[in-house]
């Protein structure tokens, strides 16, 4: 049995191995994952290093009105240039970040001890202005509370009367928790790796095989209908296996590569946690391959099988794509979830937390008899007549 | 030995076989003769137990095709209808990879390889991708794969359909061969001519039934017709989807 298990092995991974399309996917999606979270990595970094470091430059329209409050903002590190001719229309086009306009009437009211109007021009829907309108703001509630406070030392109240609240802002929406966020995709885009690496040659065996006209043929010769799908799932595995471990090799690369010290992350991917994620992909990679014969199987033609196919990936990365927002805990309910539970553990390994054996060992063997109990349906849909007949 | 008692195949409420029973004996070509469905091919592909039979029964050299096909499948060469190629194998890797599948290996199988590609004057092609093969240098691909494991019954479901006249030919050439060696060929064909050049034994099929069997003679006979052509017409009760 095991040996014409391996012929029909052999020959699908000798055709596949010869077909540059599906070798090209096969080598291309696996790096995806990477790529992409090198890519935000660098475009996170370098936004926010250059708006930090970088000086505000505040055009002040009618800075004449108001000499104390352009001297209070000059001695704060703001640079004040001139304000455009048409403010609005420049702040919307992405010119200017921010424009401060003090109309005519701020003196008066200033002196009169009422509050005195000053207009900020911001676009809240550019995110990348945000930091220097941010900084603009404060200043501008800065000299407001020192104004406010002067004038209530000169009535002889305490300042500290009008303020009922001292509320102190600890800011943690920094670099750091954002690209520790994107981190968290890390586990989506192995699952994603698993589910991508075997398509190519899934289709090939089994709808391909049969859009051929190889199928009926096939199937003539002394061989259990059984022994076929293992020979065939044998070589998409091979497939898939390649597929995961070159994500894993591209993300070791990659987080070498970008020094994560600079987010203040610490991410240990040491030899020892690769091994760990490759292990807790293994039951997936069997689940994925027997999910992949079985929809390819049951398509029409090779384009339905694509269709479907590359579509499937999606599924089980959904709950990934939560998890990179919305933390849940590796819980043992979510170890009976294939693929969910996985990903649960994948990013407690990556963070160094301690995994727990028994959620290992039940989300392993729960994804291992899902992927038995298809197996045994693939091979059951190759014993039906409908099989070589098409529907 | 193939023998064919009452066979009946349907396909949800369409019957494609309704009752056919014929024996192919040894070292004799035997065609199967209707028009394009008839029923020819769901007889085959029972047969080569890739259907399963609704009632009735077909056995081959003594062993059942519904109960006992892997012993069956070890003794029958197949031409099936479709004769898919993988483009990405050479035309010598397919016929190593049936042989495989039938459990030869080694020098033995390489052997045998070479006597095919040699019979069936395929040496030039032998170590091609079979992607852009011609019609004929395909059917010559599947012939000797189905050909690997020396079976003793052969059934070859329209072998000389879309061939040229030279092909055509070797193929008879070939079939004749497998005759003299004392196999049992079983063919089926819409060509009048083909089956009345090669056969010994003629099984005529309409509406997926037997309505005549017996040698070139005694159909001429039986029909009272002198003429061959005339003959099978008068069989089959139509001249419609017959070929000369």
């Amino acid at each position: 049995m095991l040996e014409r298990i391996l012929i029909v092995f052999r020959k699908e991974l000798t055709d596949n191995l010869r077909d540059r399309r599906t070798l090209m996917g096969a080598l291309f999606y696996p790096l995806l994952g990477p790529l992409l979270m090198l890519l935000l990595f660098n475009v996170i970094a370098t936004q926010f290093s250059e708006q930090i470091d970088a000086v505000l430059r505040l055009p002040v329209a009618g800075a004449e009105h108001a000499p104390g409050l352009v001297q209070f903002l000059e001695q704060n590190g703001a640079e004040i240039v001139p304000a455009p001719a048409n403010p609005e229309d420049e702040v919307r086009l992405g010119n200017y970040d921010v424009v401060l306009i003090i109309p005519s009437g701020y003196a008066d009211d200033f002196s009169a001890g009422r509050p005195a109007t000053v207009r900020l021009v911001v676009d809240n829907s550019r995110q990348t202005a945000s930091v220097m309108v941010d900084r603009a703001t404060r200043l501008l509630e800065a000299y407001s509370a020192q104004i406010g406070a002067l004038r209530l030392v000169a009535r002889g109240v305490s300042p500290t009367v009008g303020e009922a609240l001292a509320l102190e802002e600890m800011d943690v929406a920094t670099p750091q928790s954002q690209a520790a966020s994107f981190l968290n995709l890390m586990p989506y885009f192995m699952i994603f790796s698993v589910f991508i690496g075997g398509t190519g040659i899934a289709i090939d065996a089994t709808a391909g095989e049969r859009e051929r006209g190889s199928l009926e043929p096939l199937l003539i010769n002394p061989v259990a209908r059984g022994e076929l799908v293992l020979g065939k799932l044998g070589a998409v595995i091979v497939f898939t296996l390649a597929s995961v471990l070159e994500t894993l090799l591209g993300f070791a690369v990659m987080l070498n590569f970008v020094s994560l010290e600079q987010f203040g992350l610490r991410i240990s991917l040491d030899p020892r946690v690769l091994a760990g994620i490759f292990l807790l992909t293994l039951p997936m990679m069997l689940l994925a391959a027997s999910l992949q014969i079985i929809i390819a199987t049951f398509t029409r033609s090779f384009k339905e099988a694509q269709n479907y196919l590359s579509f499937l990936p999606l599924i089980p990365a959904l709950p990934g794509m939560f998890l990179a927002f919305l933390p849940i805990k590796a819980e043992l309910w979510t170890m009976l979830i294939p693929t969910f539970g996985q990903q649960l553990l994948i990013n407690q390994l990556m963070r160094g937390e301690p995994v727990s054996a028994l959620n290992v060992a039940v989300s392993a063997l729960v994804t291992l008899a899902v992927a038995l109990v298809l197996i045994f349906a693939a091979a059951q849909l190759y014993e039906r007549e409908q099989v070589v007949l098409g529907r | 030995m193939i023998e064919v008692r009452n066979l009946y195949k349907a396909f949800k409420k369409v019957v494609a076989v309704q009752d056919v029973s014929f024996t192919a004996p040894d070292g004799c070509i035997t065609g199967l003769l209707g028009p394009n469905g008839a029923g020819k091919t769901t007889t085959l592909r029972i047969l080569y137990t890739i259907l399963k039979p609704g009632k009735g029964t077909a056995v081959v050299d003594g062993y059942d095709v519904a109960t006992q096909g892997r012993d069956v499948q070890r003794r029958i060469g197949v031409l099936p209808d479709s004769i898919g190629l993988y483009p990405r194998l050479t035309a010598r890797e397919h016929i190593r990879y049936y042989g495989r599948l039938h459990g030869q290996s080694g020098a033995t199988l390489e052997a045998q390889i070479d006597d095919l590609l040699k019979l069936l004057d395929m040496n030039d092609i032998a170590d091609r991708r079979t992607e852009g093969f011609s019609h004929g240098q395909r059917l010559k691909v599947a012939i000797a794969r189905a050909l690997v494991h020396q079976p003793q019954n052969l059934l070859l479901d329209e072998p000389t359909n879309g061939l040229d006249v030279m092909s055509t030919r070797a193929m008879r050439a070939v079939i004749r061969r497998l005759r003299d060696e004392g196999k049992c060929v079983l063919f089926s064909s819409h060509v009048m001519q083909e089956v009345s050049a090669l056969c010994e034994q003629i099984v005529i099929i309409a509406r997926g039934q037997v309505v005549a069997t017996g040698a070139p003679d005694e159909l001429r006979q039986a029909t009272g017709q002198p003429n061959l052509e005339d003959a099978f017409v008068a069989a089959i009760g139509s001249e419609e989807g017959l070929m000369l």
